[in-house]
């Protein structure tokens, strides 16, 4: 017999989440009206062995996946589409999204581009009064298309926690609206596989298999002690019993750990008067983000994977933080200098940790350090005036020319400074 | 693969603004000449904001009915560039049933 706090969650749902699914591909479709209703799908540089990051529901319905090459996907359907990443347009319709979802709560949690959490706890008798959460979430759908454009289409879940939350705004794609509570909780489960739970993936499908849990219902019933000491071996089981009952364990903000670039080579080479430029502009990206979050690091990590599928890395905790592009480099060009250079390298990249808040705005004694401070400083003015890199370290110029900016999928982190704007 | 052409041509354009309406639509271009041809945009896609450095760029992607445009209106230069057409024969002949 489980205590109370391991009962299903009664409370009201008052967590709302809004997920843009096949985001990149639908706003293309918005923008290019020729495109409506076709297969498409959009890739981070064109080429005849890319891959697919974002697929249109249409292409979906053809059996073409994301992570999927050009090739394949053209022998599915050979009218397919590829077109390249238009970072701008994704960021404007992360903005639209944010600025619709911070009109109904302060508490507003941007997860990805593509999807956010709206914690409406305290809201329902003032901001939103009046209003059920199904209205909200049908106003926010009919917003996104008035403001953006009349192709958007928005999943939304709404539940009592962050995690039935987005599994509500997965029930029904494309343009659902669905609610998990304690009153359908159970019955949804019966309706779906193990690896259906966002956070379940095959390895842990077969740690809750090895403890005879086959599906969503039996995972349910498990005690969070089972869970704990037999199948997570951490408190992590007790976490996933909490979640899977609709109470709330996820509302955690993440510290930042680390930052970096890393870089796949369009063709692998050995060759240092064409890696060491573009290992420099991954320095000075690196550095861009260091100052923009900023924090300064101590540790640092430099990588490569080789063609021959073998993988090396140098690390080391200096002495004294850094930030600068000039410090970074030479660090990383000091570690870098050890790989074993006769290797085609593959990819590559650097990882900046023990990461501290920023201490560059006190003048320092010695002169030195205040020029690099002030260099630094006019630098990223003049760049942020004029666009990135008009001022760059002339190392780095084909760098500049060979690398180039992917969209991040992941955290948001390098997005706040938009969130802001909205 | 990719059915869009790219152009980067300086352009006329007749363009409207609206006193109201959704944010999406308050200005948009109306006509474009290009080429010696005169093009009536019906729709618009998209219009979202860029920056080139500190210099404001509005995006539009418009279409015709037939073809898509990406029209720049430089908010500094006031210039409209075409930037690009999609042509709508060269998107396939893909219905969805």
């Amino acid at each position: 017999m489980w205590g109370h706090m391991y009962a299903i969650n009664r409370e009201d749902a008052q967590i709302l989440f809004c997920d843009l699914n096949s985001a990149f591909a639908m706003a293309e479709q918005q923008a290019h009206p020729s495109l409506r209703g076709r297969p498409i799908g959009v890739t981070n540089r064109l080429s005849k062995h890319c891959c697919v990051i974002a697929a249109s529901y249409e292409a979906k319905a053809l059996g073409i996946k994301v992570g999927m090459r050009l090739d394949e996907a053209q022998q599915l359907c050979p009218d397919f589409i590829m077109l390249e990443t238009d970072p701008p347009k994704y960021h404007h319709m992360y903005k639209s999204l944010a600025r619709i979802m911070k009109t109904y709560s302060p508490n507003v949690y941007m997860k990805s581009i593509d999807e956010g959490v709206i914690d409406l706890h305290g809201t329902m008798d003032t901001i939103n009064k009046g209003r059920s959460m199904e209205a909200i979430g049908y106003e926010i759908k009919q917003r996104l298309r008035q403001e953006v454009g009349s192709w958007m289409k928005v999943n939304i879940g709404i539940a009592p926690n962050r995690f039935l939350a987005k599994q509500a705004a997965s029930w029904h794609k494309p343009d659902g609206l669905d609610r998990i509570d304690h009153r359908n909780l159970a019955e949804y489960y019966k309706g779906i596989a193990l690896t259906d739970l966002s956070g379940i993936a095959k390895h842990y499908e077969a740690r809750l298999n090895a403890a005879n849990i086959f599906t969503p219902t039996e995972f349910l019933e498990a005690s969070p002690d089972f869970l704990k000491r037999f199948v997570f071996h951490s408190v992590i089981g007790e976490d996933w019993a909490q979640r899977l009952r609709g109470f709330e364990v996820d509302n955690v903000p993440t510290r930042l750990g680390n930052v970096g670039r890393q870089w796949v080579l369009k063709k692998p080479s050995n060759d240092e008067s064409f890696i060491l430029p573009c290992f420099h502009y991954l320095c000075e990206t690196t550095g861009k983000k260091l100052r923009y979050q900023n924090v300064d690091a101590r540790g640092l990590m430099v990588w490569a994977r080789f063609q021959t599928g073998d993988q090396w890395y140098q690390r080391r905790m200096f002495k004294s933080t850094f930030y600068t592009d000039q410090d970074l480099y030479a660090r990383a060009l000091y570690l870098f200098s050890q790989r074993p250079k006769h290797m085609i390298i593959q990819s590559m990249g650097l990882t900046c940790y023990e990461l501290t808040p920023s201490t560059r705005n006190q003048v320092s004694l010695l002169d030195a350090v205040n020029r690099d401070e002030w260099l630094t400083t006019a630098v990223d003015e003049i760049n942020d005036m004029y666009g990135t890199f008009k001022i760059f370290s002339a190392n780095a110029l084909l760098g500049t020319k060979t690398v180039q900016q992917k969209i991040p999928f992941g955290g948001t982190k390098y997005f706040e400074l938009l969130l802001k704007q909205a | 693969m990719d059915p869009t052409a790219h152009i980067n041509e300086r352009v006329d354009v007749i363009a409207v603004f609206r006193k109201g309406g959704g944010i999406a639509s308050l200005c948009m271009p109306a006509k474009m000449y290009f080429r010696g041809q005169e093009i009536l945009l019906i729709e618009l896609g998209l219009r979202h904001p860029t920056v080139a450095g500190k210099r404001m760029i509005h995006i539009f992607d418009m279409t015709d009915g037939s073809n898509d445009y990406r029209l720049e209106f430089d908010a500094e230069g006031l210039t409209w560039t075409l930037v690009a057409i999609l042509e709508g024969s060269r998107v396939g002949s893909y219905v969805r049933h």
